[in-house]
């Protein structure tokens, strides 16, 4: 539980009461039996470390943040969420779709770039080229703070 | 020094420090806004865990105030202005007329009767209606009628019917000056306005109620006669939900009642068992986040709520409640805490039972009375541990739910009562003979 | 009004007609747009869910290029708009991570200085337009239009973003409304379509996506206004794939304010603008009547 509270965006988990209201509030865990928030928050709790990092489960949520806007206690579970996938993915597990935005992201700068349609409608309707993107210098950010490791990580993983 | 007191506020927690000071030969100007005392105790079916009939047993002290001889009852009353200190205050009440004269009215209802407007009944909780000129509630004291101006229509039928010739249009406001040794704030609570949280659909889904208006629908004397009906159509509920903590220990800064309201657990259970005691084929659910039945008797209760009428207790708190607009039902979607599975439960009637917040008013009635209120808006003791009744302000004392929600039930709010009575004459002794 | 224009990856990128219609209605309202060089993804949701330093850093270096340009900066998709405000509250609040991030930064020559605000396009119209000129602006009002409004997540959760109220949401019903078209109230305004699922968990997503459908379609609405543009693809295109694969059918046209407003404007939407929804338009397009 210290080791998610501790990570940017975990501390949340700390103020955890159990009550139930995320996974209540939540669209996914209606349509998705595995995932439930407050189950998830139950097992940062009790530490149940090697069945929550590392697994599908963060990967459910929509990070809508209906949880975090209705928890009473200030448990922020969404936010909780994103430390939980910050962790998953430093143990290397990353779902392919995410993987192939971060993908896109490094080699672009873009997690989605353009296809040839909307290219083609741009020049012909005078929109211009897409917006300019440095990639030079994202690629350079991404390397510094080590995003380039945890995307090859993950591609190993698969 | 003045050997007399004014008590502002005419619930439980005010009539007993009124007679408690009232027996020790203190002058008492009782002063209370509605048109009767009683507060909120009145308003309840039946008390926990004892299941008492609440008004049976709160009448006899309401009685006993109007009769005793030393305690003035101001009702449809307001304080207005107060000077001074400790042992010599000034306090100015203004009484709103009730276009009915106290002294001729004898109670009896005829003007009622025939009176042909209709208007909510906020004794009821706005649930039913009342007359234009009305008797507050069967119980009432003083048993004295009060007319509505603002949705009477002047027709002039209870001025003829009256026997006591009671009623007078020409009644103005009256300014009421008296001084006092010290001054009792006991206002009491009101509840949060649960449509303040739009999910759970309170003021818009016709059968989503507040713990009150149950009250209300399961008393004798409410407007069903004491037959819970869902107030879409008026059929019996069959599957019942109480939501607990709808407001209360909710730390969202947009709510700010982090703390627990204390009682909420206790009476929803002892109205889950009423509600299994009129009906006793429906099946009632409570959830909750946890189950605070604390002090003697209130764990049993539960305990027997669960054996004995088969309450189911579901440790979930749903987030939204959606209604099913062709069968006004509800819907509740919740986390089973035994599968672990999550599913959508259908209910014909849902209970919220809400945070309870300061009386309204309260901000006026500081500012007035020159004391200083918590950040939650309610009466902030001098000191909780050395002066637990005491206001900011020397001379002016506390006692009730309007001090917050430490105070728990009916028993404590009597204690607190007789306490500040017992406070109120240690204090004006010691200015005495100083 | 002046504003640096941060168009995001997606608009661009898979749905030029909301741009189109941007740039067309921008200048009628004062507003002026310029384009910013060499930006680069704000960091959405997948991106924020792969490490922390990354995100900020990466949203601060847009922030850097609108506070070199002197400007507030204007997003139109939701998304961006929580990256960027996010991240420019955290740095402004969080003076450690603020240095963190700035170390970082000077290696591409930038300096996070706190100097700018992030504002999404409806908030621009709502608050520093204003309404009244929003209204004037429109010559060909909607009639008998009722239109459910879809926030998206993050212009719906007050606590997320620091506010108080759902600003958000009543915001945008104004603002349709200054259309002449109804903004019907709906169930659980506020909940997601499943867009950001949409390429990793598609079962999921579209499973979100019905239930918000569903709860717009008991509304009784004839069509739905978006902000977010992953609102737009998972509600217009999902459409066609809950019909594929759960054979139930809405026949709601979507679209996104930028575009009704447009209409409202007087302008008409082109063929090709026509033909990026998945869900044909044309029909309530015509609810219009001379001024």
């Amino acid at each position: 539980m210290h080791e998610v509270a501790n990570t940017p965006r975990g501390r949340g988990v700390l103020a955890c009461i159990q009550c139930g209201r995320c996974t209540n509030s939540c669209p996914v865990s209606r349509v998705e039996k595995e995932h439930n928030p407050r189950k998830l928050m139950e097992m940062i709790i009790l530490g149940l470390r090697s069945e929550v990092i590392g697994e599908q489960l963060p990967w459910y949520c929509l990070s809508c943040f209906t949880c975090l806007d209705r928890c009473p206690q200030g448990g922020d579970v969404g936010e909780v969420m994103f430390a939980l996938r910050n962790l998953t993915v430093r143990e290397g597990k990353i779902p392919e779709g995410i993987l192939a935005q971060a993908q896109s992201l490094f080699d672009n700068g873009r997690v989605v770039t353009a296809s040839r349609m909307a290219s083609i409608q741009r020049e012909k309707y005078g929109l211009g080229k897409e917006p300019t993107v440095d990639v030079e210098a994202v690629q350079k950010i991404l390397v510094k703070t080590q995003f380039d490791k945890l995307i090859n990580k993950g591609k190993r993983s698969l | 020094m003045q050997k007399a007191v004014a008590v502002i506020g005419g619930g439980v927690a005010g009539i007993q420090a009124s007679l408690d000071l009232a027996n020790r030969g203190f002058k008492v100007y009782l002063v209370e806004k509605n048109p009767s005392i009683g507060g909120r105790m009145a308003q309840l079916d039946k008390t926990f865990p004892t299941m008492d009939c609440s008004i049976c047993i709160l009448a006899p002290k309401m009685i006993e105030c109007s009769h005793h001889p030393s305690v003035q009852l101001l009702t449809y009353s307001e304080v207005k202005e107060v000077k001074g200190s400790v042992g010599n205050f000034k306090v100015k009440v203004l009484r709103k007329p009730r276009y009915v004269d106290e002294r001729k009215c004898t109670g009896c209802g005829i003007c009622s009767e025939n009176c042909p407007i209709e208007a909510p009944n906020e004794f009821d909780e706005n649930i039913g209606v009342r007359k234009a000129i009305y008797m507050p509630f069967p119980q009432a004291v003083p048993r004295v009628a009060v007319i509505d101006k603002e949705n009477c229509v002047e027709c002039g039928l209870c001025d003829k019917v009256c026997p006591a010739g009671a009623v007078n249009r020409e009644q103005q406001p009256e300014e009421v000056e008296f001084d006092v040794g010290a001054i009792v704030v006991a206002t009491g609570y009101d509840l949060f306005d649960s449509s303040v949280i739009p999910q759970y659909g309170y003021g818009r889904f016709k059968n989503v109620i507040s713990a009150m208006e149950l009250e209300r629908l399961l008393c004798a004397s409410g407007p069903t006669g004491g037959h819970l009906i869902r107030p879409s159509e008026g059929k019996i509920p069959r599957h019942i939900a109480f939501l607990q903590c709808i407001g209360s220990r909710d730390r969202r800064e947009w709510i700010n009642h982090p703390y627990c309201s204390s009682i909420c657990c206790k009476y929803a259970v002892k109205d889950a068992v009423l509600i299994k005691e009129h009906e006793t084929d429906s099946k009632v659910s409570i959830f909750y986040i946890d189950m605070r039945a604390f002090g003697r008797g209130f764990q049993e209760f539960v305990n027997r709520a669960k054996s004995e009428f088969g309450i189911e207790f579901v440790r979930s708190n749903p987030g939204e409640i959606s209604e099913d607009s062709k069968t006004n039902n509800l819907a509740i979607s919740f986390e089973d805490p035994i599968t672990r599975t999550v599913q959508s439960i259908s209910f014909d009637l849902v209970v919220l039972c809400p945070a309870l917040i300061p009386s309204k008013g309260m901000p006026e009635l500081a500012k007035t009375l020159g004391i200083e209120l918590d950040n939650y808006g309610f009466v902030r003791m001098e000191d909780s541990v050395r002066k637990p009744l005491d206001t900011t302000v020397l001379g002016i004392f506390c006692c009730g739910y309007c001090v917050g929600p430490k105070t728990g039930d009916i028993p404590d709010s009597i204690t607190q009562g007789s306490a500040t009575a017992a406070r109120v004459a240690e204090v004006l002794a010691s200015e005495e003979a100083s | 009004m002046k504003y640096a224009f941060f168009a995001g990856c997606l608009i661009p990128a898979r749905e030029p007609q909301y741009e189109n219609s941007v740039k067309k209605i921008a200048p009628r309202l004062g507003i002026e747009l310029v384009e910013m060089e060499g930006t680069n993804c704000c960091a959405p949701f997948s991106i924020q869910s792969l490490d922390y330093t990354s995100w900020l850093a990466l949203a601060a270096r847009n922030l850097c290029k609108a506070e070199e340009m002197g400007l507030n900066i204007v997003t139109l998709c939701n998304d961006c708009y929580e990256s960027l405000l996010m991240t420019n509250t955290i740095l402004k609040e969080n003076k450690e991570t603020k240095d963190r991030v700035n170390q970082i930064l000077a290696d591409v020559g930038l300096e996070f200085k706190g100097k700018t605000d992030v504002k999404i396009f409806s908030d621009v119209l709502y608050e520093d337009v204003g309404l009244e000129k929003v209204k004037d602006s429109v010559k060909r009002p909607f009639t008998g239009l009722r239109v459910a409004v879809q926030p998206g997540c993050h212009l719906s959760k007050p606590k997320r973003l620091h506010f108080e109220q759902w600003r958000g949401i009543t915001a945008l019903d104004e603002l349709v409304e200054a259309t002449g078209a109804k903004s019907v109230p709906y169930e659980r305004k506020e909940a997601c379509c499943g867009g950001p699922l949409r390429g990793v968990n598609d079962e999921v997503a579209l499973h979100v996506a019905k239930q918000k459908l569903d709860s717009i379609k008991s509304a009784g609405v004839s069509c739905i206004v978006t902000v977010c543009p992953f609102c737009f693809i998972e509600l217009d295109m999902g459409q066609i794939e809950i019909k594929r694969h759960m054979n139930e059918e809405y026949g709601l046209p979507v679209l996104s304010f930028a575009e009704l407003l447009r209409v409202a404007m007087g302008m008409d939407l082109e063929d090709w603008e026509l033909k990026a929804h998945r869900i044909p338009i044309t029909g309530i397009l015509g609810m219009t009547e001379a001024k």
